[in-house]
């Protein structure tokens, strides 16, 4: 009941929000519905701590992994419903592109993502992931002009293919299964799958094979180089709190279905295989990344960049593996949704204010818009790793255990990206900064909402930097045990 | 067993040959509603497929899988498809960056690709050979027409019989995954078909054209 409601509050809201005509109803509504869902994300993070697993049906399933990556989403979700608030006075309302209709989309998206944590079975797994590319696609077209419609155009057309993709990794997984004597009806329960997983030697190539193609699939929907084509495009046509969304929450949701798959695989075959693929992906994603973001002329592009290099940073902190690998990785994908929020709410006041996200065109923010500045270089700080930020000690912990682990050469690469990365922003944003604005740029009142969620961005991530609260190493304890 | 049994087991056993055929006929063809066709027979020819296991083993579940292919791909996606096509009022030529010559002859290089891909796994998993080639063949085939084609329409095609693909390689090996999972793979292709075509409406009326190729705004 607990997980179903998880389900059911996002559904119902979408539907509902669609009769509000008017766009204050259709907040007041929104808002509601999410404080509702934080509250049934509360409740059920704490029914798992306390139960070890939840199992509802056959096909609904929460452990330790799922009542992390829910936290993830509980947090986001607030900070992206409350940042709503100011953002949708700029939507005009059209046909399709009114307030309601962006609420309800946004909640049809929340719901596949709910969805995809909470499946028991590796088939519903892919259909709920394929399904958050059909709910956010319309998202990300959202404004019908040539840049979304193109981007939302690639989004749906290179997700759908890399998804295919992992549906044939899915199907090769279950055969080695099926093949090694586990029942078929319960060939793809997670819980079946990694009990039976230790005599899947016999199907070794299977295995594999079935990595190699869901590495790619799910790779494309994390945004791996060089599969990552769609994802600079999506992110920077979104209405900015989907942008938000897409990078703080679709691309942990697509690391955590790989999550699942890489534990199965080194249950099965040894780790050796897998995590040497994922420090490949990862290594690719983090330097040309790392590269590509010193070139970039757009701010959101630059932001969207970054998201494939923490991806990939994510990536080998798996591939390193061991606790502290782990650790790291999973710390690593909270503190990151958190700095990526806070720096996508700050470049969509910039946009507002500016009307522009071409960085050459937009001069001394600092002096026209201090606080959006002040946000902008705390998220900065945080996202090149800089202490006393959360994104320091995840990123520190993935490196030592890099180290540890004697993979010098990944480590070392990992170093000289995070240099770079570091140059490109100090580059990009002393521009932007410093000087005196050309133009008088529009007024833009911030709401008391903005201040609110720029605040609880920048709390949450010092308090990372400074210590991890216990409860929350707990949860990650809980999630490790998952995956060992 | 009678005549006609024996006529559709012969039929059926040769069913990988009609496969390549509507590739071969996909590459070679100049309009978009012929790919469209053949999309259409080639799901019908796997539904044939289904029904013949379906019949053999009296499963009610292969049953299923079956009227689900009927319905889904071999009636309403190209029924969708069509109107699609009709409401448009576009040109219907797939606008192809190669010759027809030409691909022919690449899709049937990748058909022998297929062949020398398969023979390994053939061999351990124990399956037929000839269909397991077939479904690696659809699945480069609807990779290769959607990188070839620029139409937006032919990008959806060739998704959908990379799709095929799979879904034949699922049934050869383990004849298909548990029936409620088959069952929302459909309903996402179905979402999936519904909503690339309410994309390609919008392309046409924000860029008055459908070649994707031009779509080059974003890059970098």
């Amino acid at each position: 009941m607990t997980l179903v409601l998880l389900l059911l509050v996002p559904f119902l809201a979408a539907l509902l929000v669609l009769t509000c005509k008017e766009s204050r109803r259709a907040v007041l509504v929104a808002m509601s519905a999410g404080a509702i869902e934080g509250a049934a994300i509360v409740n059920a993070v704490w029914r798992i701590l306390a139960a070890g697993a939840l199992q509802c049906g056959q096909y609904l399933r929460a452990d330790g992994l799922t009542a992390f990556f829910l936290l993830n989403v509980g947090v986001i979700l607030a900070l992206v419903l409350t940042y709503s608030i100011g953002y949708l006075r700029h939507i005009p309302a059209g046909r399709f592109s009114s307030p309601r209709w962006f609420y309800s989309l946004t909640f049809l998206f929340v719901f596949t993502i709910m969805a995809v944590f909470l499946s028991a079975n590796l088939g519903m797994l892919w259909i709920c992931v394929e399904s958050t590319t059909l709910a956010s696609a319309l998202l990300v077209g959202f404004y019908n002009t040539k840049g979304a419609v193109e981007a939302g155009w690639k989004y749906l057309v290179v997700c759908t293919v890399g998804i295919a993709f992992a549906l044939f990794g899915t199907i090769a997984l279950y055969l080695a299964a099926v093949r090694s004597g586990v029942n078929p009806a319960s060939a793809l329960d997670w819980t079946v799958l990694m009990n039976a997983a230790p005599s899947f030697g016999v199907t070794r190539d299977l295995v594999k094979l079935s990595f190699v193609f869901v590495a790619v699939g799910y790779g494309t929907k994390i945004g791996f180089v060089p599969m990552h084509s769609w994802l600079p495009d999506a992110h920077a046509e979104a209405p900015t709190p989907i942008s938000a969304l897409l990078s703080a929450v679709l691309l942990n949701c697509a690391m955590y279905a790989l999550l699942r798959f890489d534990t199965i695989t080194s249950h099965a075959i040894g780790g050796e295989f897998s995590h040497t693929l994922l420090l490949i992906f990862g290594g690719l994603s983090v330097t040309v990344a790392a590269l590509l973001m010193v070139v970039q002329r757009d701010l959101k592009r630059l932001l969207a960049y970054s998201s494939i290099e923490h991806m990939g940073i994510v990536a080998i902190g798996i591939g390193v593996g061991g606790p502290l690998g782990l650790f790291g990785a999973l710390l690593h994908t909270f503190n990151h949704s958190i700095a990526k929020s806070l720096m996508f709410f700050t470049s969509g006041n910039v946009r507002e204010s500016f009307g522009t996200l071409r960085m050459r065109r937009i001069h001394g923010m600092a002096r026209s818009m201090p606080w959006t500045s002040a946000g902008l270089v705390v998220g900065s700080l945080a996202i090149v790793g800089m202490p006393p930020f959360g994104l320091f000690i995840s990123e520190f912990m993935i490196l030592t255990a890099a180290f540890g682990a004697s993979r010098y050469l990944i480590a070392i690469l990992l170093l000289v990206s995070l240099s770079v990365v570091f140059g490109a922003l100090l580059h990009h944003f002393q521009r932007m900064l410093a000087g005196k604005r050309t133009d008088v740029p529009a007024k833009l009142k911030l709401l008391p909402s903005d201040f609110a969620v720029m605040g609880v961005c920048t709390a949450l991530l010092l308090l990372f930097g400074v210590h991890i609260p216990g409860m929350f190493a707990f949860l990650l304890q809980r999630a490790l045990v998952v995956l060992q | 067993m009678g005549l006609i049994e024996i006529a559709a087991a012969k039929a059926l056993a040769s069913s990988a040959v009609f496969l390549f055929f509507t590739l071969l006929v996909m590459a070679a063809a100049k309009r978009i509603s012929t790919c469209i066709v053949m999309f259409s027979v080639q799901s019908a020819i796997m539904a044939a497929e289904i029904l013949a296991v379906a019949y053999a083993n009296k499963s009610a579940e292969a049953y299923t899988i079956a009227a689900l292919v009927i319905v889904v791909k071999v009636l309403a996606i190209p029924y969708l498809l069509f109107r699609i096509v009709r409401n448009l009022k576009a040109s219907q030529d797939v606008a192809s960056s190669t010759t027809g010559a030409q691909s022919v002859f690449i899709m049937v290089g990748l058909i022998l690709l297929s062949f020398f891909a398969v023979a390994p796994y053939a061999r351990t998993l124990r399956v037929d050979e000839d269909m397991l080639a077939a479904s690696i063949a659809l699945l480069l085939a609807g990779a290769f027409l959607m990188v070839s084609r620029k139409k937006a329409l032919m990008q959806v095609i060739g998704l959908l019989i990379l799709e095929n693909g799979i879904l034949l390689a699922a049934l050869t090996t383990i004849f298909g995954m548990p029936l409620v999972i088959e069952i929302g793979i459909f309903f996402d292709l179905l979402m999936g078909v519904f909503l690339m075509g309410l994309f390609v409406f919008r392309i046409r009326d924000t860029f008055e054209h459908l070649d994707v190729s031009k779509l080059r705004r974003l890059r970098g």
